[in-house]
């Protein structure tokens, strides 16, 4: 299943790009071109550029998947909210309120927010890597799986995003003064952070490299496609 | 769109003058297919995504560094019990300002209390010296007032003084309760000696003039000395009106007293009647401001307080043969009028020699009280060491004695006078043992009581009922006597008239021979009577005449003037 081969393509077409805006087909022009990577085909009708993967999307999910868990870590270690109650400051990281609200009893609460909170982001981040990284060095690997991880965490990744509606809701709402109110801690911006990079993340990666042969010219969108291209004037000879 | 659907026929977009070089044609079998355009495009390889993290990296070195310089040192407070402190919430406070957290709560190796870690803040990494104290502040409610109502809601914090030794330290012993004062509060603490707290605690507030000037701010009760040591702060600028001779007093509660110098009642303000308080004042004279810690006597109400300063006391010991009933333990000794001591104790013991019950009465004398007194006597002492046992030696020398009298009638309190009424010579004061006996006199009351008992008990020893019985035997036998007599006495009666009638008769006489007028007696004093007239006469003429001529006494008569010759 793993090793599922790819599917024929018609030899008797020449290389196509579809285009994401308007849904014209064109010829790859530029296919084996020595200065693809520089040059940049439009759609001959709407004029939205044309490109067989996302430009650099590799690269760029890296980037955001190392910028997220980088901020990860003060996400967790900072407070993401301060309540103010009449004589007494407390400052909330997630963990912390995560345990309380276990030592609470509150268990079903608990697992929400650890799954919004803890989870998610660490799935995101662990599964984004993964697929940037097998689709360099282990582009046969489980495509399968791959595909519907990949639908997975695009489908899961702005539930994360509730933590931080929560306590931007509280720290508007409830503003009584000294008697009670709550602050945003700097925890909430790096949480706020991760999960728009790993979103980013998620939007950089193109799904299609998991069924791509590890092409690096592809997977980066840089170096022209020399490489494939024998592969597909191999595969029409 | 349909209608922006291009015409297949139509050749594909130029290959623009944008591409520097013609594009391959398209493979074969694509002709029909659009040629996209073809334009220049970015230079660069490398995405500027790479941006993100780095940035995300350099806030995270931020964060971290920021963290690192944040934490401060780790410190272990012990306290007695964790009561109120939880790790990760309770925080450690200077001047209410948060300077660190309690991380970890962990009991002590003996089980013997309780070890606070407490994280502090890295500005804050100078509490963590030698001098600096930890207590938790709880809620503390009492009568002076109310500390610490904030914990009530917010949970009890560790508060602390800051040290300003230099020397780091990383091991604290908290205090169980706040500190005496804090440092750098302006003004002085001063210790005062007790034997009883009264109710005086914590917090008490100190008066002058019944203004409130400082508080209560500790205690210690000193179990070798058993004396307690009350300490007070005295608030700036307050602290200037301590000065040396300062007296301070326990102005708790209502001084209530009954005694031989009648009822008296004193009280401070309704608060310190409540909650205790100190008050003090100061003698007039001049005053040096007395030094931080300096150490005075608390007494027990105000007199004791402004009482002339006693210096150490002599004990004496009295005597008394009678009843001391209405002596009580305090009663005053006075000299004359002048309180110069008080009675400490009271004992009956018993004389075997003589079989008595005397009773033994100690008293404590300060013979500063007797002021310039006891300076003339202690230099006219013959021993001056003795010092103020000499004094008292040489008072009773001079004949003073000890003596019981009534205070106050109406309470029939008693109290001890010296006075001068030893008339016996020969007693004198002994001392043994460090006490000095004073010889007593009996009391003017009980003085009395023992004459009237010996009159009364000479009356009673008289015979009346003998000397009734032998007046009526005396009667009888008179009476027996007077009949025995009666034919002589009609006799001698008869005896007596006839005497009578003889004494008549003489008499009638005598009146015929004297008080007639034409006796002998009477003619003859008549004759003398008129002879005693001339004489007078005559001897008239002779004073008139001397009147005029006083000479005549010495010249004689003068001759008769010439008759003048015609």
């Amino acid at each position: 299943m793993s090793d599922r081969p790819l599917p024929p393509s018609d030899p008797g077409l020449p290389p196509l790009l579809g285009c994401e805006s308007c849904g014209l087909v064109s010829v790859d022009a530029l296919a084996g071109h020595p200065d693809r990577g520089r040059l940049v085909q439009k759609c001959s009708r709407c004029g939205h550029v044309l490109h067989d993967r996302k430009p650099m999307s590799v690269q760029r999910t890296w980037a955001f998947v190392v910028a997220a868990a980088v901020l990860y870590v003060p996400a967790n270690v900072l407070p993401i909210m301060t309540t103010v109650q009449t004589l007494k400051r407390e400052e909330h990281t997630l963990i912390g309120g995560i345990l309380q609200l276990w030592a609470d009893g509150s268990w079903g609460l608990s697992v929400i927010v650890f799954i919004a909170s803890i989870a998610v982001p660490v799935l995101k981040i662990g599964v984004l890597g993964l697929l940037a990284w097998t689709s360099r060095h282990a582009p046969a690997w489980r495509r399968l799986e791959r595909a519907k991880l990949y639908r997975l965490i695009e489908a899961v990744g702005h539930w994360s995003m509730l933590d931080v509606y929560v306590v931007v809701i509280l720290a508007a709402t409830i503003r009584f003064g000294p008697l009670a109110g709550v602050q945003v801690g700097p925890g909430l911006l790096a949480f706020a952070a991760v999960v728009v990079l790993t979103l980013f993340a998620t939007y950089a990666f193109d799904p299609k490299l998991i069924w791509d042969d590890g092409d690096p010219a592809r997977a980066d969108g840089t170096t022209a496609s020399i490489a494939t291209e024998p592969r597909h004037a191999g595969r029409r000879a | 769109m349909p209608d922006d659907e291009p015409d297949p026929a139509q050749p594909p977009a130029a290959p623009g003058a944008a591409a520097p070089e013609p594009p391959r044609p398209a493979p074969a079998g694509a002709e029909e297919l659009p040629q996209p355009k073809i334009v220049e495009g970015r230079r660069w390889n490398v995405s500027l995504v790479w941006l993100l993290p780095a940035l995300a990296v350099a806030i995270g070195a931020s964060l971290l560094v920021r963290s690192v310089f944040l934490i401060g040192p780790r410190i272990d407070i012990e306290f007695a019990s964790a009561d109120g402190i939880e790790a990760g919430k309770t925080e450690v406070r200077y001047k209410e300002v948060v300077i660190g957290k309690v991380e970890s709560l962990s009991l002590r190796d003996d089980l013997n209390g309780v070890v606070v870690g407490v994280r502090l803040d890295r500005p804050a990494a100078r509490f963590a010296v030698q001098d600096t104290t930890f207590w938790v502040v709880r809620p503390r409610i009492g009568l002076a007032g109310v500390t610490g109502l904030g914990t009530l809601l917010s949970g009890a914090y560790i508060g602390t003084d800051a040290g300003v030794s230099t020397k780091a330290r990383a091991e604290f012993k908290g205090l169980e309760a706040p500190p005496f004062v804090l440092r750098g509060e302006p003004g002085k603490i001063f210790v005062l000696r007790s034997f009883d707290l009264g109710s005086l605690d914590v917090g008490s507030p100190v008066f002058y003039r019944r203004t409130k000037v400082g508080r209560v701010v500790g205690y210690t009760l000193d179990a070798e000395r058993d004396e307690l040591s009350v300490r007070v702060f005295i608030e700036a600028p307050y602290q200037r009106l301590v000065s040396e001779d300062t007296r301070f007093w326990n102005a708790s509660g209502i001084d209530l007293k009954v005694n031989a110098s009648g009822l008296t009642l004193n009280t401070q303000t309704i608060a310190s009647v409540l909650a205790g308080g100190i008050a003090f004042e100061n003698s007039s004279g001049p005053r040096r401001p007395a030094p931080e810690n300096a150490v005075f006597t608390l007494f027990a109400d105000r007199s004791a307080a402004m009482a002339p300063p006693d210096g150490l006391p002599v004990r004496i010991r009295m005597v008394f043969d009678s009843s001391v009933r209405g002596l009580a333990e305090g009663a005053a000794i006075d000299l004359f009028g002048v309180e110069i001591g008080k009675v400490t104790s009271i004992a009956l013991q018993y004389d075997a020699a003589k079989k008595r019950f005397p009773i033994e009465v100690f008293a404590d004398i300060f013979p500063q009280r007797l002021g310039p007194v006891r300076n003339a006597l202690l230099q006219a002492s013959p021993t001056p060491a003795a010092g103020d046992v000499a004094v008292l030696q040489q008072l009773v020398a001079h004949g003073v004695r000890a003596q019981l009298r009534t205070g106050n009638l109406l309470t029939s309190q008693l109290y001890v006078a010296l006075d001068v009424l030893g008339k016996e010579p020969g007693r004198s004061a002994v001392l043994s043992d460090g006490v000095l006996t004073v010889p007593t006199a009996r009391g003017t009351l009980s003085e009395i009581q023992p004459q009237i008992a010996e009159i009364v008990e000479k009356v009673s020893k008289i015979p009346f009922e003998e000397i009734g019985k032998d007046l009526r035997s005396t009667l009888a036998g008179a009476n027996a006597a007077i009949g025995r007599l009666t034919p002589e006495a009609q006799k001698a009666l008869a005896e007596v008239q006839k005497t009578l009638a003889r004494a008549q008769a003489s008499l009638d006489n005598l009146d015929r021979n004297v008080t007639d007028p034409g006796a002998p007696v009477q003619q003859n004093m008549q004759e003398t009577l008129l002879e005693l007239q001339r004489t007078a006469r005559a001897l008239r003429v002779l004073a008139d005449y001397l009147q005029q001529h006083p000479e005549s006494i010495l010249r004689g008569k003068p001759a008769d003037a010439p008759i003048p010759q015609r």
